[in-house]
């Protein structure tokens, strides 16, 4: 039997592991896209803590992921709840509310853009009209923030929306009856019961998107490039700069390492949560 | 050329990776060896990015397969790359000596990967220009650019310049003339943007390069750049100072759209194309990449900086051969041909960018385009490299081109709210970090 597996785990581990291990090996090194250069021990990654760059994309990235993660997940749940009921074309409407989802990032980042980056889009001759004047929705960077965290949010709700109808639809409707009869309110029903009862599954929802903000490259970098100065960098975002295009691969593997190592240890802590809440 | 340069027709980058790996399998066969025995016969492969539009690289496919190798010497085959991940391309290929014999590439390329040592020095072939005069048909400094202290890292074969377009419609419409230096400049910037337009047009945002270039032009023009004439790093200048607060003035005066510091090349041509934006730092080819006809839209002469001093960035692109080839005898070959039979790039109009040789400035074809023709004219002379102040080109260049530390710097410059020193002063820390 070990005969027969082994060699779909040597496969396995030459794809998986190599790669990983080869990429440690250039953390501990000063090289380039040609050459490994020097061994220089764990100098990038002391680098990366002294480095207010690295700091700024680390903020950016945290606010990002819990804009991105619970921004996504309170409309995608409000949604699924309210097609839950016998809400006519309920179906179509899941299936339209999913497009934000399966349009490829590429798509929608030019769409945002031109909905917002001149004076003439749409969104800033609304706000003008609004009383609103010059808005600078990417050139602010607080605004740049705001409009990554909400294109973000737009493109990941459906994934949650979906995440949540299926949980939904695992509750028995039975204990709600039972709760109007003893008089709880809608509130109540909802976080005395639905929340609980769909924990799991919403801790989950969360890893996921948690791994997909962390690691989301095109929705920033498509639609402001990391700035306006750097404050919409996130650290996959840095990553990808300096391995290539400041060109120092060690660094940037690094940077990517530590941010592995953060996303390690939520994922963790997540997953003991879904634990927690199914014993 | 910055392989980033914007307002390229044809130049958008799209995934490479696919094209690589498929491009990988001829090239492994093209170069599973790496003798360098003159007499080999097989073929060698030039590997070539799409410097134009669509017709470009029908154009050089056509060319090279008419290529007729000398008799015993190898033939050469077309690859075509797109301009996504080129680098990476290159890098990963040379690495596990599956890279092409010649090449196109960019104005840093040739010297980086000299430094790596994957280069065949040109000396051998521009002793061979030397011979036969052909060397005298190169416009001054272009060949001596390819230079380093170990020979010449390659031939230069195009340049990509940055040169000042104005439209001339909305200059007259603001009451303002053609500006011819600094103070005019700001003169007519604020004419236009009285009338609602935007006197100085550029855009830092997402893949867009124009900017900073436009930001080292000006410095150039006046003189500074962020190198000594030894080759280091110097950015905290009174020059550099100097040409900073003039883009700290056009950005407190309105002249410059504040919107510009998140614009995308798409951005920026969109306000060219809706007459938003009067005047800006753009490749000769403007127009016609907006598919302009008329003289609207016209290159102007250099601007004279308050110090007297003219000039603007360039980038000198450049045809370099590797060590992995079948023959060097034959690399040399090929590109002595290539060289002499390039000229069919402009006289086919499928390349915007100025060529390295007068006698190809000189067609009726070139000549028939007064924005080219004054971007050779009265550009290229006073162009410098992005080494300036110094004069040799390093393989360093390529992480300072295309870093996001010189996007951020300029991002700051066209904002307008940093103090000069302070932007420059940190623009030489990281300058320092990779050179």
């Amino acid at each position: 039997m070990v005969a027969l597996v082994a060699p779909s785990v040597v496969l396995l581990l030459l794809l998986n592991g190599f790669p990983l291990v080869y990429a440690a090996v250039q953390s501990l090194r000063d090289g380039n896209l040609l050459q490994a250069g020097p061994y220089v021990g764990l100098d990038n990654f002391a680098r990366a803590f002294q480095d207010p760059v690295f700091w700024r994309a680390a903020r950016f990235t945290l606010l990002f992921t819990a804009v991105g993660v619970f921004g996504s997940w309170a409309i995608g749940l409000g949604i699924a709840l309210l097609l839950r009921g016998s809400v006519p074309g309920a179906r179509v409407f899941k299936v339209l509310l999913l497009l934000p989802w399966v349009v490829p990032v590429v798509v929608s980042s030019t769409s945002w853009n031109w909905l917002v980056a001149t004076s003439s889009s749409p969104v800033p001759v609304l706000a003008s009209a609004l009383g609103f004047e010059n808005v600078l929705f990417l050139a602010d960077p607080t605004m740049a923030a705001i409009t990554v965290c909400v294109f973000k949010v737009w493109i990941s709700f459906p994934f949650m929306m979906l995440m949540s109808s299926a949980a939904l639809t695992g509750v028995d409707s039975t204990v709600y009856e039972a709760a109007r009869v003893d008089g709880a309110s809608s509130i109540q029903q909802f976080t005395r019961i639905t929340l609980p009862l769909i924990a799991p599954s919403t801790y989950i929802s969360w890893i996921l998107m948690t791994i997909f903000c962390v690691n989301d490259f095109p929705t920033i970098y498509l639609l402001t490039g990391g700035g306006p100065v750097g404050e919409t960098t996130s650290l996959v975002v840095l990553a990808y700069r300096v391995v290539f295009q400041d060109f120092q691969t060690g660094y940037g593997v690094a940077i990517a390492f530590l941010m592995t190592a953060v996303l390690v240890v939520a994922s963790v802590w997540l997953y003991r949560s879904i634990r927690r809440a199914t014993v | 050329m910055n392989p980033r340069t914007d307002h390229r027709p044809g130049l958008r980058r799209r995934d490479v990776f696919g094209l690589a790996a498929a491009a990988s399998v001829p090239v492994l066969s093209a170069c599973s060896s790496s003798s360098s025995e003159a007499g080999s016969t097989e073929d060698l492969t030039f590997w070539d990015m799409p410097w134009g539009g669509t017709q470009y690289t029908r154009t050089a496919e056509d060319l090279v397969n008419s290529y007729p190798a000398p008799s015993g010497l190898a033939g050469a085959q077309y690859q075509g790359l797109q301009w996504a991940n080129y680098y990476q391309t290159f890098s990963s290929a040379i690495a596990s000596d599956t890279g092409p014999a010649v090449s196109s590439g960019g104005g840093f390329q040739a010297f980086q990967f000299a430094q790596q040592g994957a280069i065949h020095y040109a000396d051998d072939l521009i002793g061979t220009l030397r011979e036969n005069g052909t060397y005298d048909d190169f416009l001054p400094g272009t060949m001596d650019a390819m230079q380093t202290g170990s020979g010449y890292a390659a031939v230069p074969w195009q340049i990509d310049i940055r040169v000042l377009t104005v439209r001339r419609s909305l200059l007259e419409e603001a009451g303002t003339e053609v500006p011819t230096d600094w103070a005019s400049f700001l003169e007519a910037g604020r004419a236009l943007q009285r009338i609602g337009v935007a006197g100085y047009g550029t855009a830092t945002g997402a893949g867009a390069n124009i900017g900073s270039q436009g930001v080292v032009s000006f410095m150039i023009n006046n003189g500074g750049g962020f190198f000594n004439e030894q080759g280091e790093p110097d950015c905290v200048t009174d020059r550099n100072i100097e040409s900073l607060e003039f883009f700290n003035q056009m950005a407190a005066e309105g002249i410059i759209n504040p919107r510009a510091v998140a614009y995308t090349t798409g951005n920026l041509d969109d306000d060219w194309q809706n007459r938003r934006v009067g005047m800006g730092i753009t490749v000769p080819s403007l127009a016609s990449g907006l598919g302009e006809s008329g003289d609207d839209l016209q290159v102007i002469s250099p601007l004279a900086s308050p110090n007297g001093d003219k000039g603007t960035l360039y980038y000198i692109n450049n045809l370099m051969m590797y060590q992995n080839t079948p023959s060097e005898e034959a690399s040399e070959a090929f590109l002595r041909w290539y060289l002499d039979n390039m000229s069919t790039y402009w006289t086919e109009g499928v390349i915007e960018s100025i060529p390295v040789r007068q006698s190809i400035v000189d067609t009726p074809e070139y000549q028939s385009d007064a924005n080219k023709v004054r971007a050779a004219n009265e550009w290229q002379p006073v162009g410098k490299t992005l080494a300036a102040r110094g004069e040799e080109v390093f393989a360093e260049l390529n992480a300072v081109d295309g870093g996001q530390d010189l996007i951020t710097f300029a991002q700051r410059a066209i904002q307008g709210q940093t103090d000069p020193r302070a932007n420059l002063e940190a623009m030489q820390a990281a300058i320092e970090s990779v050179v």
